[in-house]
């Protein structure tokens, strides 16, 4: 692989993200984060993850490593190589620690060493202060920390689940780390690290979620074959544990309440996941003959068409059985939509309430809530407003880089 | 002569406390046990962690047993138990406990789901100098709508909490001889608001308690300095009924 390819080179536009988010944060937080960074000079960070395109991580990482370097603090990316072996091993190491049943064998911890130990010998680590994302590149702390170093692990997945037998292969290597940080507090294993909470964020200038005017909207809706109404919306994969059949269930009874209101579950995990597949065959034969149900299979990158169609929401849903942190709500909430939500994982910390939307616990109470909302578009507004500023004050990336900058100021 | 007092900003990094709570009965032993900056994260610093909310909605502790106990007459008391964030912690702990203690017994069975579990949380307080320094109480009206939230809630309750008292804004204009705005501050901060609305109403408080004190030095000024003056002045109560209205 070139050299441009392993070391990402994210782009900030004209004047500077800094300069962009100034209207939305305010120039107080700027110089909060300019005294942070402050106490930074003189380092250098370094941050190393396993792909600069896809994914979560790596979008996070592209905005924030040039938030950093505007900042003034230096920062580079580092991007961790692997083959089909190491990259088939740490698939189903994701996936143990997530809670599925994954076998590991001792050729497996073999690939993983091995890849580990000659990432360790082609990586520029030459930071002072070393950031692994993710348990992939986990490893790398054994064969490359040198003195006067930091490192700190973020783990950007639910550990709650976890496979013992991939934890205990990875724990010795977490256990050399000064800091660990995780996305919510019901993600954490035990560790003796100081260990940190530092929820993921959004990126208001995203095409997912940048502003978007009614013509644009409008659009994107007739692109997609769909005219404006009251629409229920649920975008999120098509998988189990995002409960689009209970979806279908409370769209069901709020129908016989209030039948002008129509249910649009839009999402991806169809196309090449063959459980996904099964649950939108399954999503299709429960939605059949019921009227004013629209299923829509997205494919990856519909970034403005998702941000269209929760603009486009008069209420919009992530009725899920389990979540990680489900980033999907403060996407809405951004967007000053309403929004009805199960009160599992990171949702309880986006929706409080009856103050930026509504908690469920149930198909009846997701039906319940969404009839209130239906029926009453000044809680609509008001829920909307209140959340877009919880998102503002607790999940836009800033506030993700200013939680990176004391963790490492913590360290030193 | 007179120290100058230096505005500091603080990041509230979250960390793990090693307690948690499925009932009533876990969680009063949890808030007897947590350490000092847990209930200050939970109860004291709910003003800054939604700064911009239109009121509040009680602290964590109430908003859990609110949704995950479904008992509102308890959520109710410990929602006003931590609503003045200017209580030394002791008795903000005390008063949880006795909230919980009033619960009656049909209710203290109620268990929460698995997935609701209540965990401690305490916050470290990381400090960072923001590099600017008020000379007098004047300077900190001027430069009072430039710092961020969290510099806001250092200033005006953290310090208090910490023993920072050189940090206390209103020990320092109590010091300087401002005695009306230590005593709003004081009075502010004990109405328990958001933080913004904290900042704007105090900001407003101390702005009309100048007015006679320019009004007495500008008397003898040029017209034409008088004249720009209060073209400024319309201008900033302009733009603050803008941002307040924009905040509504």
């Amino acid at each position: 692989m070139s050299d441009l390819l392993s070391r990402p080179t994210p782009h900030a536009p004209a004047g500077g993200w800094l300069a962009k988010y100034e209207p939305v944060v305010g120039s107080g937080t700027l110089r909060a984060l300019e005294a942070l960074a402050r106490r930074l000079k003189g380092h250098r960070i370094v941050m190393v993850n396993t792909t600069k395109t896809g994914g979560g991580v790596a979008e996070i990482l592209h905005r924030v490593v040039v938030i950093l370097n505007e900042l003034g603090v230096p920062t580079t990316w580092e991007v961790m190589e692997g083959d089909d072996r190491f990259f088939g091993v740490t698939k189903r190491m994701h996936n143990a620690l997530h809670g599925h049943v994954e076998p590991l064998t001792e050729a497996d911890k073999d690939v993983f060493r091995e890849r580990t130990r000659m990432e360790a010998d082609r990586l520029e680590l030459d930071g002072d202060l070393i950031f692994i994302h993710d348990p992939q590149p986990a490893g790398l702390i054994e064969h490359r920390r040198v003195p006067g170093q930091k490192w700190m692990w973020r783990c950007h997945i639910d550990l709650s689940r976890r496979d013992e037998n991939y934890w205990e292969f990875l724990r010795p290597l977490v256990a050399q780390y000064d800091t660990a940080i995780f996305s919510h507090i019901g993600f954490v294993p035990p560790l003796d690290m100081p260990t940190y909470l530092v929820p993921p964020s959004i990126d208001p200038f995203a095409e997912k979620n940048r502003e978007m005017g009614e013509e644009e909207v409008e659009s994107v809706l007739e692109g997609l074959g769909l005219e404006r109404g009251h629409w229920v919306t649920q975008i999120s994969r098509f998988d189990r544990i995002k409960d689009p059949l209970g979806v279908i269930e409370a769209y069901r009874l709020i129908r016989k309440r209030r039948n002008a209101t129509r249910l649009l579950l839009a999402g991806g995990g169809a196309s090449d996941d063959p459980e996904g597949a099964e649950v939108l065959a399954e999503v299709r034969a429960s939605a059949n003959g019921l009227a004013g149900v629209t299923i829509l299979e997205l494919p990856p990158g519909s970034d403005r068409e998702i941000n269209a169609l929760q603009r486009a929401s008069t209420v919009v849903l992530q009725k899920s059985l389990r979540e990680g942190f489900a980033l999907t709500v403060s996407e809405a909430l951004w967007k000053r939509r309403a929004v009805v939500a199960s009160a599992v994982g990171g949702i309880p910390l986006q929706i409080l309430h009856e103050r930026t939307g509504l908690l469920v616990h149930s198909i009846e109470g997701t039906a319940l809530q969404s009839i209130r909302l239906l029926d009453n578009a000044e809680l609509r507004r008001e829920l909307g407003s209140e959340g877009r500023e919880h998102v503002r004050d607790n999940f836009l990336h800033t506030r993700e880089v200013r939680d990176y900058m004391a963790a490492f100021v913590a360290l030193l | 002569m007179s120290t100058p007092f230096s505005f500091v900003t603080v990041a509230h990094l979250e960390a793990p406390a090693g307690l948690s709570a499925t009932s009533f009965d876990t969680l009063r032993e949890g808030i007897e046990r947590a350490p000092d900056d847990s209930i200050f994260q939970h109860v004291t610093r709910n003003i800054a962690r939604h700064p911009h909310a239109r009121d509040l909605a009680g602290n964590d502790f109430s908003r859990w047993v609110r949704a995950a106990l479904q008992a509102p007459e308890a959520a109710e008391r410990l929602a006003l138990a931590g609503s003045d964030p200017s209580r030394p912690i002791p008795e903000v702990r005390a008063e949880l406990a006795a909230a919980i203690e009033r619960v009656p017994a049909r209710d203290r069975r109620r268990e929460a789901a698995e997935d609701a579990t209540f965990y401690f949380v305490r916050a470290v307080s990381v400090l960072v100098p923001l590099g600017s320094q008020a000379r007098t109480p004047a300077d900190v009206v001027e430069l009072w709508p430039q710092l961020d939230a969290s510099s806001v809630f250092y200033h005006l309750i953290e310090a208090l909490h910490r023993g920072d008292t050189g940090a206390s804004l209103a020990a320092w204009l109590r010091a300087e001889g401002a005695k009306g705005m230590a005593r709003a501050v004081e009075e502010e901060v004990a109405e328990g608001r958001p933080l913004e609305r904290l900042r704007r109403d105090l900001g407003g408080r101390w702005r009309r308690s100048q007015i006679g004190r320019r009004v007495a030095e500008k008397a003898g000024a040029p017209e034409s300095e008088r004249r720009r003056d209060a073209t400024a002045t319309i201008a900033r109560l302009a733009e603050r009924l803008r941002e307040e209205g924009e905040a509504r």
